[in-house]
């Protein structure tokens, strides 16, 4: 019951569907007690020989009528009640959509993406069946059930009723106890064959390492063992649900021999007829459902309500960095000074950056390079406050970067990431990605910066060619710059490129680094890089290690200085002449 | 409508009819499944006729003859028990037979994804393949349990219950007949709108899920361009349209299901009705014969809802089912093997004018030949891309190739049986792949033939005994997903103990480039050694042991050999392996630039 206080505030958002359907589905339960006492007169009737044309003709119009109305009716509740659930479902995956979008990347840290779309879908499913399933059950069951007896009680027999009774709360208990059994070997079934799933998977994957053993036969072996253990915990769930049937109907068979004994007896008596008996047997058929579903009810409210806690738990985290409350509505521009003592990546033991300070001036570029793990996104993390929680300050524009809004700020930067993700859309949708309504020119002009509009030009559908999954496959160097025409779109005052050319031949790398260069040269641009040929032309370059700033200057100076970047320069340099040595063959 | 569902209604037959043959294994099953059936569908037909002779005969006629009320009472509760029995077992016995048929399905599945090339795993992702295996089936069983059983028992109560109203009253059963075309009609309508009805909120559920996954995976993009209203404005937009598509499926159940179907019953009470109000004006009529009648009509209405509810579920089975056709179906068979009892003594290995292409346009080896001798090894070295791995990749049969030969011992590598070269041969992947369970049955595989001592006799010989043994559990220490709880270095050294433990003549080692952490670099060093000792050994090596101790270096470029030799000769050359050399081993010479 819990879970319908729970859901109240919904129930009261839906009050008048929800109260329109319930009367309707109340005025049902009424109307199914009309045929079965009809269908008792006629049989009296034609017992006794007084039917005539008349009458005849007057019940079937009372039953026709009747089950007309009951069908409008039931359309009428599950459009209103049903429709409500579908609501609720719709209600709810916006919410939890709108929330996933608030939540910072710490957040999707430590979470798979796996389980927060279980949420949003089987979460959110047994919430609507007990907005919908949950709430006709228990209202259907109780009217029905009450009305049905009413009548029985009332208009045939009240003693025939009592003992008809007797075995019914039996189909409520049944009902309850083999719906719970059946969730729980229902769940053992479950991870029976997500073992057989895990059990694929890791064949899948593994599949070269089983060939090279020669060993297909023995894990096939292993297979069939897995797919006889969801057989036999299938047939337990079978086991049990071929239980419900049967008993139901044992049960019911006992109460209707229990009417029918007695019934004659009273019949005897001169306190009923056959007619009644008939109505009475007919309303005892109606009141198995209400049974059934009383028991089923218990199970449904006990699945939504585990559901509805754990969306109520993704949804109660709370929004974790926000504007100040005074926070300064512009877009930040001008120098940039960075002066962080001390950062640690929530959930880590060890700071990933240490004492980094540099100051980089308007239309400067700054060139990080490090080893993977060395700080440089760390750095850069910082700056589009993706993290905060840090010792020292980020000064941009003059003020601190949590002084401005965090939209305002973001407005600023151009943010082109090491994993280029692009989304199953449109080239030309995936570079307007800031601005939907942007210009052929202006998406253009970003693609020729970012050197690939020849290549989307070679695509089958130019720009409107689809990219991503279900669209063509794109080189990673071609993703890669379509993500840099997407960060250059706005034109930002701030452009960071975290190693973004990686996948790009030299060549290519060259000329969008002079493209860059001419551009944008009154604006800011960092770039980390693995590639020394990135940042060479940086005006600061900064050498990280264990998130430290170990060698600071430009590149002449560090070349001078034969340390880290002098050792990591030479050999890059052999790389590529090997990669050339190759081709002169 | 041919729109929205991929398959034909002749394709849909075929798909289940292929579905029914594997039923045939189960022919004893079936028939005794079908006999409890048919008995159950007896019980429920007697039970109301019972009631019936009581009604007429002793009720109505006021004939209280104690000994036939009895016999009467007494047998509608044992044909209730027994019905109760026979009907649970009759329900299990089916769910047993859907049951094993999606089993022999499965492992159907499994055994052909065995079979299949490497071809396939390159040009399908991992999880639809998984997905055929598991998900499909699973909607075959359901398919099976709950519509086609579903559909079979509705069939058999119906003809009982109409073989019942025939004996009883012909005329009226005659009658009774005009509702079955007005069922089969709210059946085929509703099949026909809630096949797009269905389909068309399946599909935007599906877009859903995708837009959803697909922007919590990108949510990183979408927030640092400050796009979050804009998605939430596309995702409600999908929302709302999947939630219209809801609405349209509520209100065609609400249409076309359980209420029309209750509205068809009571046109099937009043057909009664009138039929005995009718005949009573001319004869007397039985009361307790309407009371069958109604009984009757009531009893079939029940599976024919049910039917109805799982018929949109049918059509998606159906497409799944065909999906897993299509893979057992599919010829891209991995190379096959000549069954021969021809044995690897020796260990000599030739590549012959060996050209071979993934995709039949690009060769990616160009003719390669090169001859190992027992015992020696030879080295393969060159850039990502220069056919390295394709050459490991045929020597281990994973593709078939057409050009040229692979000639082990004086015979052609296609010559000996599968069981021989995956004996002979002994694969060390870059990456070490762990299974799920111990670091026993790790190195163990599924060879059962292996004493606990040669376990440990292989981690010994490769020194992984000594992280093994510090484990609280040692040979028993539990290995999770794909090993994750132990370093790259370990891994690998796990990998060596399997090669090991199974002991093969020829040894191919990919070795790998990632960094490992020095404490295991010294033990892997060292196993490496002692492993090629005796072996003939094929390594794409970055190793500068393994390189150097070569008996022969292959330096490859673009799918052909670009030059060939010991160590000390290819340095003498000063040519690309020079400059790999150099490289690899990060000595930088002044002057290399020129």
């Amino acid at each position: 019951m819990n879970v319908f206080f729970k859901l109240g505030w919904f129930f009261k958002e839906r009050k008048k569907q929800y109260i329109v359907g319930l009367l309707a589905l109340m005025l049902v339960a009424i109307l199914q007690l009309i045929p079965p006492k009809v269908i008792g007169y006629t049989i009296d009737e034609i017992g006794l020989g007084t039917l005539t044309t008349n009458s005849l003709l007057m019940w079937v119009g009372i039953i026709l009528l009747s089950s007309l109305l009951i069908y409008g009716l039931r359309y009428f509740w599950r459009l209103m009640i049903f429709g409500s659930s579908n609501y609720m479902a719709m209600t709810l995956r916006k919410k939890l959509f709108l929330h996933f979008s608030k939540m910072s990347p710490s957040f999707y840290q430590q979470r798979r993406i796996g389980d927060l779309m279980a949420h949003a879908t089987n979460d959110v499913s047994a919430v609507q069946q007990t907005a919908g399933g949950g709430v006709l059950t228990l209202f259907d069951s109780i009217t029905t059930g009450t009305f049905v007896i009413l009548a029985m009680a009332i208009t045939i027999d009240w003693r025939l009723t009592l003992i008809a009774l007797i075995p019914m709360p039996l189909v409520a208990i049944s009902s309850t106890y083999y719906g719970k059994l059946l969730h729980e070997r229902f769940h053992i079934a479950q991870s029976a064959f997500s073992d057989l799933n895990d059990k694929t998977q890791e064949s899948i994957t593994g599949i070269k390492v089983i060939k090279t053993f020669g060993q297909q036969n023995e894990d096939i072996d292993d297979f069939k063992r897995l797919s006889s253990e969801v057989v036999s915990k299938n047939m337990k769930v079978a086991r049990v649900d071929s239980l419900f049937d049967p008993t139901i109907s044992l049960i019911i068979g006992i109460s209707f021999f229990l009417s029918l004994g007695f019934g004659a007896k009273f019949i005897v008596e001169g306190s009923m007829t056959i007619g009644d008996l008939v109505a009475f047997n007919t309303y005892l058929g109606l009141l198995v459902w209400p049974m059934l579903a009383f028991g089923m009810l218990f199970n449904i409210m006990e699945r939504g309500s585990a559901s509805y806690d754990r969306i109520e738990s993704i949804l109660s985290i709370p929004v974790e960095i926000e504007d100040k409350p005074n926070a300064i509505n512009e877009r930040p521009d001008g120098n940039l000074i960075f002066n962080v003592n001390k950062f640690t990546f929530p959930g880590d033991e060890r700071p990933s950056l240490k004492n980094v300070n540099f100051e980089l001036n308007r239309g400067e570029t700054l060139g990080i390079v490090g080893k993977t793990g060395s700080g440089k996104t760390a750095i850069l993390k910082l700056l589009l406050r993706e993290f905060e929680g840090y010792e020292g300050e980020i000064i941009f524009g003059g003020r601190r970067i949590d002084d401005y809004r965090k939209m305002r700020l973001l407005e600023s930067i151009g943010y082109v990431p090491q994993d280029h993700f692009l989304f199953s859309s449109s080239v030309y949708n995936n570079i307007a990605f800031t601005n939907p309504d942007a210009d052929v020119n202006q998406v253009e002009y970003a693609a020729r910066l970012a050197h690939i509009h020849e290549d989307i030009l070679r695509f089958t559908d130019g720009y409107k060619t689809v990219v991503g999954e279900r669209g063509v496959s794109l080189s990673g160097g071609q993703k890669q710059r379509i993500s840099i025409a997407r960060a250059l779109l706005s034109n930002p005052e701030l452009l960071i490129l975290d190693d973004s050319l990686s996948a790009v031949d030299a060549k290519t790398e060259e000329a969008i680094l002079e493209a860059l260069k001419e551009e944008r040269s009154d604006k800011t641009t960092i770039i980390t890089s693995h590639r020394l040929s990135a940042i060479q032309h940086a005006h600061i370059i900064i050498v990280m290690h264990e998130g430290s700033i170990v060698e600071k200057g430009t590149h002449e100076e560090l070349m001078e200085l034969k340390g880290r970047y002098f050792e990591m320069y030479n050999l890059q340099q052999l790389e590529q002449l090997v990669e050339k040595g190759g081709e002169v063959k | 409508m041919s729109k929205q569902t991929a398959l034909s209604g002749k394709e849909q037959r075929k798909v289940l009819f292929r579905l029914i043959r594997y039923l045939v294994p189960h022919k004893k099953a079936v028939v005794i499944a079908l006999l409890l059936l048919i008995l159950t569908v007896t019980g429920d037909v007697i039970g109301p006729y019972l009631i019936k002779v009581f009604l007429d005969d002793h009720v109505a006629a006021l004939n209280f003859d104690t000994n036939p009320i009895i016999f009467l009472a007494v047998s509608y509760m044992i044909i209730q028990i027994l019905n109760v029995i026979i009907s649970y077992l009759q329900l299990v016995k089916f769910q047993e037979i859907a049951l094993n048929v999606v089993q022999q399905i499965r492992i159907d599945v499994f055994s052909k994804i065995h079979r299949l090339g490497m071809r396939y795993f390159d040009s399908t992702p991992a999880g639809s393949i998984v997905s055929r295996a598991t998900n499909d089936t699973e909607a075959i069983k359901d398919l099976f349990v709950s519509v086609l059983i579903a559909y079979v028992q509705a069939a058999f109560l119906i003809t009982g219950v109409y073989f019942a109203m025939f004996l009883l009253n012909p005329m009226l059963a005659l009658f009774a007949l005009v509702l079955l075309p007005i069922i089969f009609l709210v059946i085929f309508l509703y099949r026909k709108f809630s096949s797009v009805v269905y389909m068309t909120m399946r599909e935007k559920l599906s877009q859903l899920n995708a837009k959803l996954s697909e922007t919590l995976s990108g949510m990183n993009i979408v927030q640092v361009f400050r796009q979050e209203d804009r998605f939430n404005e596309e995702f409600n937009e999908i929302n709302d349209q999947h939630f219209q598509a809801m609405m349209n499926n509520t209100r065609l159940n609400a249409v076309l299901l359980r209420p029309v179907i209750d509205l068809v019953y009571f046109i099937a009470i009043i057909l009664i009705l009138t039929f005995f109000g009718i005949t009573s004006f001319s004869t007397a009529v039985e009361v307790g014969m309407i009371y069958a009648f109604i009984t009757y009509v009531s009893r079939f209405f029940d599976p024919i809802n049910q039917v109805m509810e799982r018929l949109a579920f049918y059509q998606q089975a159906i497409v799944a089912a065909s999906r897993v056709f299509e893979l057992l179906d599919d010829p891209e068979i991995e190379p096959s093997q000549i069954e021969s009892k021809a044995e690897i003594k020796e260990g000599r290995i030739e590549f012959n004018n060996v050209t071979f292409s993934y995709d039949g346009k690009t060769d990616v080896l160009k003719n390669i030949s090169f001859t190992v001798n027992p015992g020696e090894t030879v080295a393969l070295v060159g850039h990502t891309g220069s056919g390295k791995s394709s050459i490991i990749n045929l020597l281990m049969r994973f593709y078939e190739f057409e050009q040229g030969d692979i000639i082990i011992d004086g015979k052609s590598i296609k010559s000996y049986s599968k069981k021989e070269l995956r004996k002979k041969l002994g694969l060390v992947l870059q990456d070490s792949f762990l299974f799920y369970g111990t670091i026993e049955s790790n190195i163990r595989l599924f060879d059962g033939s292996l004493t606990d001592n040669a376990v440990v006799d292989a981690a010994k010989f490769v020194q992984a005994d000594q992280f093994i043994e510090k484990l609280p559990n040692k040979y028993k220490q539990k290995v999770t997903e794909r090993g994750s709880t132990f370093s790259s270095g370990q891994r690998q050294l796990i990998a060596f103990a399997r090669t090991v433990a199974a002991n093969p003549k020829i040894l191919i080692l990919d070795e790998a480039t990632a960094a490992i952490d020095t404490e295991t670099e010294v033990a892997i060093q060292q196993s490496l050694e002692k492993m090629r000792k005796g072996r003939t050994t094929i390594a794409i090596a970055h190793r500068l042991s393994t390189i150097q101790d070569a008996e022969q270096i292959l330096v490859l470029h673009q799918g052909e050999i670009v030059e060939r030799g010991t160590h000390q000769q290819l340095l003498e050359q000063k040519g690309l392996y020079h400059k790999m050399y150099l490289l690899q081993n990060g000595i930088v010479e002044e002057n290399v630039a020129k």
